[in-house]
Formats: structure tokens, sequence, C-alpha cells
């Protein structure tokens, strides 16, 4: 056997074992996905395939319509929160905090690392109704009746941010740490003012970062369920929400494969508008 | 106004990072209350860690997340760092594109891909429980351990493999001897961060998991639902230490890079 040969055996040999479980795992599950969205619902609740929009044309029924403006709301509300939070942490870590941005950094992913489920636990124990700030704020005497904050868009809002914070902080601080200095003690030199250095320098070399962020939390976001039925008490339904009913309660098959495909499509165009942008960018500045 | 956009930026961020650990200090700090209050502080006591670790469906849930979480990490890391690798140290034609696929389960979201191992499993026959649980964390951890293993072999010399060679070497050896033992550590973080993703799934195994191999996360999801009591928190509490503890490792070592490059 020849080195060459030998080589590309070992080539192969690492390539195999991620292409076999994205083939398995991912590729040939999204096609019978795909597959079982036009396929038929039989009397017996199973699926038969074959081609019909049947699903599709339920899909776009007036009642699963709020359904897919909700969800869209939520995950460009919880975007935009996310960003005006997100990034004033991300420009302190970069630029301000010094010899303390790596341990602002570590801090940032001890959240991001713990348990997602007990990350929410932790915010009902503070909005409940008998919770942390209910009796706080009795105790103290400012409110009378404990507020319901459990069930409220704000308390999904906050779980959302609390969800997705540590995403959007560290594409944004990558892009700020790359920044070079020098450009802004030049925008200085040439008198602009520390607003204007921002908004003419700072800002615009941090869009690839901020648009990573974007697509970090746009599209997860427009996935979850588990937050608003913890925090949110489940009555606004969303599309994740609606995919876990249709799967796991009511075994239909092809809607909520058709649920999926059509999240997956919004999710798709998103993620190449991102790769064609970002290009552009970067185009741009070459 | 200039003034209100200067401080801006430190009280937003003092602010985001009481955000982000007010509620793990309250939960942690109130595991150890006597009483069921999250406010009024009864006396110390460890009375909820003990009823917490005698619940028979949170052990029950306790040791299959265990046993998915090292069985898909070890899985995930040897897959991930392989295609780590062969995009690192081989040529092949298409790797912009292999290294997307490799990605692709990070960007997507989860719930698209929990409903395709679901739909296999029904299209297949498959019957749901350990087996499909380890396929699935394995597919949501691959990104993570290839990115890790991928950095830290983009960060070796190539000349070490050319010194190998020079003084002797083949291929296999090379690469026992000189990258293997030089990407351990990072093989091990990545195998650390790949059993703590598992073990915190939640997503992938709402959908995947059978009657008899619900996971740790799932079981605290059913409970949450019917209502919290102190015995989550001081769960929570016992997690919270799990995984800070695993940061703490793998952080460690990369900021002592960090510290070492600058």
């Amino acid at each position: 056997m020849t080195a060459a040969r030998r080589g590309n055996l070992m080539t192969l040999a690492l390539l195999a074992p991620s292409l076999l479980s994205a083939v398995l795992l991912l590729v040939i599950p999204i096609l019978i996905v795909i597959a079982f969205s036009f396929a038929e619902q039989d009397t017996y609740g199973g699926a038969r395939f074959g081609f019909t929009l049947t699903s599709y044309r339920e899909l776009f029924q007036t009642i699963y319509l709020p359904i897919f403006t909700n969800s869209l709301q939520l995950a460009a509300v919880s975007t935009i929160v996310c960003l005006l939070v997100g990034y004033p942490i991300a420009y302190f870590i970069a630029l301000r905090a010094g010899r303390y941005a790596g341990l602002l950094l570590a801090l940032l992913l001890i959240p991001f690392w713990i348990d997602f489920i007990v990350r929410m636990s932790a915010w009902m124990v503070l909005l409940g109704r008998g919770g942390t700030i209910n009796s706080a704020l009795l105790g103290l005497g400012l409110i009378e009746q404990p507020i319901r904050m459990i069930g409220t868009y704000p308390a999904v809002l906050v779980g959302m941010l609390y969800a997705f914070l540590p995403t959007t902080v560290l594409p944004i601080h990558a892009a700020l740490n790359g920044l070079d200095k020098r450009l802004l003690e030049a925008a200085d030199d040439l008198g602009a003012t520390p607003l204007q250095s921002f908004w003419r320098v700072t800002f615009p070399l941090s869009l690839p970062g901020v648009m990573a962020a974007i697509l970090f939390v746009f599209v997860p976001a427009m996935g979850v369920y588990a937050i608003p039925v913890l925090l949110g008490g489940g009555k606004s339904i969303i599309l994740g929400n609606l995919i876990v009913q249709l799967f796991l309660d009511f075994r239909n098959i092809p809607l909520g494969a058709a649920v999926s495909v059509v999240l997956l499509a919004i999710s798709s165009v998103i993620i190449v508008c991102y790769m064609r942008v970002l290009r552009s960018v970067e185009e741009a500045r070459t | 106004m200039r003034k209100v956009l200067a401080l801006y930026v430190p009280a937003a961020t003092v602010v985001g990072y009481i955000f982000l650990f007010a509620p793990l200090i309250v939960l942690v700090v109130y595991a150890f209350n006597a009483g069921r209050s999250t406010v009024v502080w009864e006396g110390f006591s460890l009375a909820w860690f003990t009823e917490a670790l005698r619940d028979r469906s949170l052990r029950a849930g306790l040791q299959v997340s265990v046993i998915v979480a090292i069985a898909s990490a070890a899985l995930a890391t040897v897959i991930g760092a392989s295609a780590a690798l062969a995009v690192v140290k081989r040529p092949f034609a298409g790797k912009s594109l292999f290294s997307t696929l490799v990605i692709a389960p990070l960007v997507l979201p989860e719930i698209v891909l929990a409903v395709g191992l679901l739909v296999a499993t029904v299209w297949t026959g498959i019957p749901l429980g350990y087996g499909t649980l380890i396929a699935g964390h394995v597919l949501v951890s691959i990104p993570f351990s290839f990115l890790i293993v991928r950095a830290a072999a983009s960060g070796l010399d190539p000349r070490l493999d050319e010194a190998a060679a020079d003084l002797g070497a083949n291929g296999s050896q090379a690469f026992l001897r000189v990258t293997l033992p030089l990407l351990a550590p990072a093989i091990l973080s990545a195998f650390l961060l790949c059993a703590v993703i598992s073990f915190d799934n939640f997503v992938i195994s709402t959908f995947v998991s059978g009657v008899g191999s619900t996971p740790l996360p799932i079981q605290i999801y059913a409970m949450l639902k019917t209502g919290l009591t102190p015995k989550i928190n001081a769960l929570g509490a016992m997690l919270i230490a799990v995984n800070v503890i695993v940061i703490l490792v793998v952080m460690g070592r990369y900021l002592k890079t960090i510290r070492k490059q600058s």
C-alpha cells in the first residue's frame, strides 16, 4: 500500500464517524420529517405515505396563524431585549474591564452551563405568588397584595433573557475584542466625540458579532417551549408548544411534521441571510 | 446626556451580572432553609437534600442521566475529535461543507432535530429508550467537541509532525506519541462539556426518552408543572454545584492557556 493510499484511508477513517452520524441522525431524519409532512393521517391515527397538502392547508388556517405570529413576535422581542442588555455588557468586558475581562467572561459562562431546567426553577422561586420578590415587597410594605408575575408576558421575557443573555454577549464580545484600539485613538485624534466614535467606528465594526448574536437568539427562540409553559403559564401557544402537543399529546404526526418543516424553513432562510450579509460585510472591508 | 450614556455601560453590566447570579444564589441559599419559604429564614437544615436524594423518581432520573451523559459524551468526543483532526490535519475536498454539516445541529432549532429523531424512530420501529436518548445527545454534543478540539489542533505547531517524521516516526506513531498527548487536555474538556450538555439536555430528551428511561431534567420539569417544592431547590443546588465544578475545571485550563499566550 502506498503512502498516499494509506493517507486517504486515514482521512476516510477520521471522517467516517461524523459523516455517518450526520447522515443517520440529522439528514435522514429531516428527510423523513419532510416526507411525513406530505403524508395522510389514516383513521387509526397512523400516517400513510403519499403526497397530500392536507397538513399544510390545515396549518395555514386561521386557528394556527396566531401561533406563527406569536412565535415570531416572541423571538423578535426576546432578541431586541437580549441585544439591549447584552451589547453594553460585551462592550464593557471588551473595552473597559481591563484585566478583569477574563474573570467576567468566565462568570458569564457559569449560568450558561447550568442546567436549563434548574435556571427556570430559580426564576419560579423568585417570581412565584409566595416567591422571593413578592414576599420581599409585601414585607417592606410596598404592596398589599402579591403581584401576579408567573403567567405574564414579562415573566416569559425574563426567562428568555436569562436563557439567551450569555449567547448574546459572547459573539459581540468576540467582535469588539478583535477591534483595533488604534482606530478609536485615531477617531479621538480627529476630533470625534466618544458618541461619534462609537456610532461611526465601534458599532459598525461590531456588526458581525451583533448579527451572530441575532442568529443565536432568534432561531432557537422560535422553537422554545419550556419557558412559556413554566413562566408564562402556557397561555399563549407558540410553535414549540404546538409541536410538542401535536407529537406527544395528539399523535398527529403529519401535522406536527408540517409545523416542524415550516420552522426549519424559516430558520434556514435566516441562516442563509446571515451568511450572505456576513460575506458582503467581509467583502466590503477588504 | 453624555454622562447618562457613560454610566449606561457599567450600570448595565452590573445589573446584568446581578440578574444572572441572583436567582442562582437565592435558589442555593433557600435550599438550606428549614422551612418551605423562599424568603423567611427558618434555620439551617439539610432536610430537603435528604428528601431530594430519597425521592425515587428523582433517583431513577439521575441514574438515567448519568448513564446517558457518560455514554453520549464518550461517543460525541471520539466523533467530534476525529472530525476536527481530519479538518485540521488532512487535505480533502469539500472541507467547508463538511464543517458546516458537523456544526449544523448547533444552529438549527433543537426542537426540529428532536422531531426528526422521533419521526425516524416511528418510521423504523426502533423503540424509544437509552439508545435513542444517547443518539440524540450525541447529535447535539458533536459540534461542541468538534469546535473545542479543532481550536486546540489548529494551535499545534505543524513542525512537530515534521520533526516526528524526521526522527523516523510513521504517521500513526506521530499521532499517538505527539499529537494525541498534546490534544489530551482539549479532548478531556470536550468530554466534560459534552457530558454537561447531555446531562442538562431538555428538548431532545422530551421527545426521545421512553418509559423507564426518563432523564432527570424531564422528571424535574414534570414536578415543576405541578408546583415548586423545596426538594427541587435542593436538587437544583446540587446540580449547580456539579456544573460549577466542571466549568471551573475546564475554564481554569482555558484561562491558563490564554495567560500563557498573552
